[in-house]
């Protein structure tokens, strides 16, 4: 009956009411995404809580293993590089001078990984709701800096307790600024990187790769003047974020100096250019990250 | 029966639609694995060769210009054989993929309910539904007053406390279910989430279905069972290969989309086909025209 009806009518116009009806999973613009964003705030937040705890629940010491994975870090390299290879020469407080070292890297590889893994590994949650997918990889940034915590008290207190001891002063404060900078560099360099590991899978597996020789450029083990005779590779390190973030805390933290302006402000222009390139790139392909 | 006669296609709607969905087209471009071949291996000069002519992307079409409205108290029915593109279509109007061509509008941003999106299996039942909640845009305060009648839908017990992973399927589809259905969607797609539950499930499910109806929303169902659909909808649409072949009552659709099964069991695939480009000719040609926004409907 209802086919005859439509086959006298072959043609219907629907008039489409843009006040009622609006467009359907089409990226919103900037201002309407960052709106969005903040009010899944407590879905970031919660995302992040949980997976703290959950993330290390196939193992016997489960959380512990935030400390110890940098401390044993550390451990090998102190033997390799303190012991072996004698880099610590010329290095005060070399101990101090490597856990600071390991336990801030640690914070960026975990951080960078995955953020840039936040949209392959969510997908079921990608397939499940609608929301905006920036979420994701600020809910491992935010997972990170909630785990940093205690390895920062840790590191700290470690500090503390071994030779020599250190002079405690309003200095160890500008550990706070220099987290929040390197936070926000991460953060954007995950959000550039997770839409073209999306497409690109095989980067995935570069990237501990380079994340290793990241590590070599940022003065991790040996000391900051080792390449004083190469110019082009001690332009890099000057100019590397991360090993910048490592300086700031090292100075206050260990040598009571207070950091140059100029480090502060080198990284303080990484961490916006990052963030602001990394969302942008991020926002700009919000529409293809259901497609997988 | 006279709730099908307003939404019908043909005629004048008395009320609003919810969703239009304007010549939608999806193709999916995969990687061929195998390079089409998976007997005797050949060089590898000749398989590089095959693979620079280009025959290493298979594009597969979902849907082609599929286009039909929904209205206010609809609930549709969505057959079609298995990859018909049945899924695609739940997909695009939740906004998960966006169509390689046309538009779909929609009263507020559709809920998809799908069996095969896991929540995090490593957490708890409990913790799920909040992140799901959570995710969907809803504050912790709205999720607190709405966990009891999340736990009590989706008919877990002490379980919702556990891990998912020690969840069976259709403990899964269940929750997944009851936490999509907590956001009071006004438009609803229910993707073969119906299949997994027992009696008792689908009795809750089928009245949380209606209540959306009620509310002068829009349910959407992907179901391989004809019985579910002539049951829980009041219209139906056919869909195969990525075309769209009849929109109707479920009973109507029922029976035309069991004759052509029936006629390609038989072996006559040709008549079959027939039956389908019939279908397919009779259907009205919809043109949507756009009313800018704020501006009174002009008739």
């Amino acid at each position: 009956m209802s086919i005859k009806e439509q086959a006298e009518a072959p043609t219907v116009s629907v008039p489409v009411n843009l006040a009622r009806l609006s467009k359907v999973g089409q990226r919103p613009d900037l201002l309407d995404y960052l709106v969005q964003l903040w009010d899944r705030r407590s879905f970031i937040y919660f995302d992040a809580r949980s997976r703290v705890a959950s993330g290390h629940d196939k193992t016997n010491l489960g959380i512990a293993w935030l400390v110890l994975t940098p401390l044993l870090n550390g451990l090998s390299f102190y033997l390799i590089f303190g012991l072996l290879l004698g880099t610590s020469k010329g290095i005060d407080n070399f101990i101090g001078y490597l856990l600071i070292g390991t336990f801030t890297f640690q914070m960026s590889t975990r951080s960078i990984t995955g953020g840039a893994k936040s949209l392959t590994s969510n997908t079921s949650m990608i397939r499940a709701f609608q929301f905006p997918r920036a979420a994701l990889p600020l809910a491992v940034n935010v997972r990170e800096l909630l785990s940093n915590i205690p390895v920062t008290i840790v590191m700290l207190l470690f500090i503390i307790f071994t030779a020599p001891a250190e002079v405690i002063s309003w200095r160890w404060l500008l550990i706070f600024p220099a987290i929040a900078l390197q936070f926000f560099f991460n953060l954007g360099i995950g959000m550039l990187l997770a839409p073209l590991l999306l497409r690109v899978p095989d980067l995935g597996m570069l990237l501990s790769f380079v994340m290793r020789l990241w590590m070599y450029a940022s003065a991790v083990f040996f000391a900051e003047d080792r390449f004083d005779n190469h110019p082009v590779l001690r332009t890099i390190m000057d100019y590397n974020p991360v090993y910048l973030v490592i300086k700031i805390i090292r100075d206050s933290v260990l040598y009571d100096t207070t950091p140059s302006w100029r480090t502060w402000a080198v990284l303080s222009i990484w961490a916006l250019a990052s963030v602001a390139v990394g969302l942008i790139v991020f926002w700009r392909g919000e529409e293809r990250y259901g497609r997988v | 029966m006279d709730v099908s006669e307003v939404s019908e296609v043909s005629g004048k709607p008395l009320t609003d639609p919810t969703v239009v969905v304007d010549e939608i087209s999806v193709v999916y471009r995969t990687k061929n694995q195998s390079g089409g071949r998976t007997n005797a291996p050949t060089s590898g000069l000749k398989a590089w060769r095959a693979s620079r002519r280009g025959d290493a992307q298979v594009r597969t079409t979902a849907l082609s210009k599929v286009s039909f409205v929904a209205h206010q108290g609809d609930s549709i029915g969505v057959i079609g054989r298995n990859g018909s593109g049945k899924s695609t279509l739940m997909k695009v109007l939740a906004g998960l993929i966006i169509p390689d061509e046309g538009t779909v509008y929609a009263a507020s941003n559709p809920v998809l309910l799908g069996v095969n999106a896991a929540l995090i299996t490593s957490m708890s039942g409990a913790q799920n539904i909040r992140l799901g909640c959570l995710a969907m845009g809803m504050s912790h305060a709205e999720v607190d007053a709405k966990f009891d009648d999340i736990v009590e839908m989706s008919g877990l017990e002490h379980e919702i406390y556990h891990p998912m992973k020690s969840y069976s399927s259709g403990m899964g589809a269940r929750l997944r279910f009851a936490i999509a259905a907590a956001v009071d969607p006004e438009i609803l797609l229910v993707d073969e989430a119906l299949n997994t539950g027992d009696a008792q499930f689908k009795d809750r499910s089928k009245k949380r279905m209606e209540q959306v109806t009620n509310q002068a929303g829009t349910v959407f169902v992907v179901s391989h069972s004809l019985g579910t659909i002539t049951d829980m909808c009041n219209r139906a649409i056919w869909i195969d290969k990525g075309d769209f072949i009849m929109d109707g009552t479920p009973e109507d659709v029922a029976k035309e989309y069991k004759n052509f099964i029936w006629r390609i069991n038989e072996g006559n695939a040709d008549y079959g086909r027939k039956i389908r480009a019939e279908l397919m000719a009779s259907l009205p040609e919809m043109r949507t025209t756009l009313l800018p926004n704020g501006w009174k409907r002009s008739r």
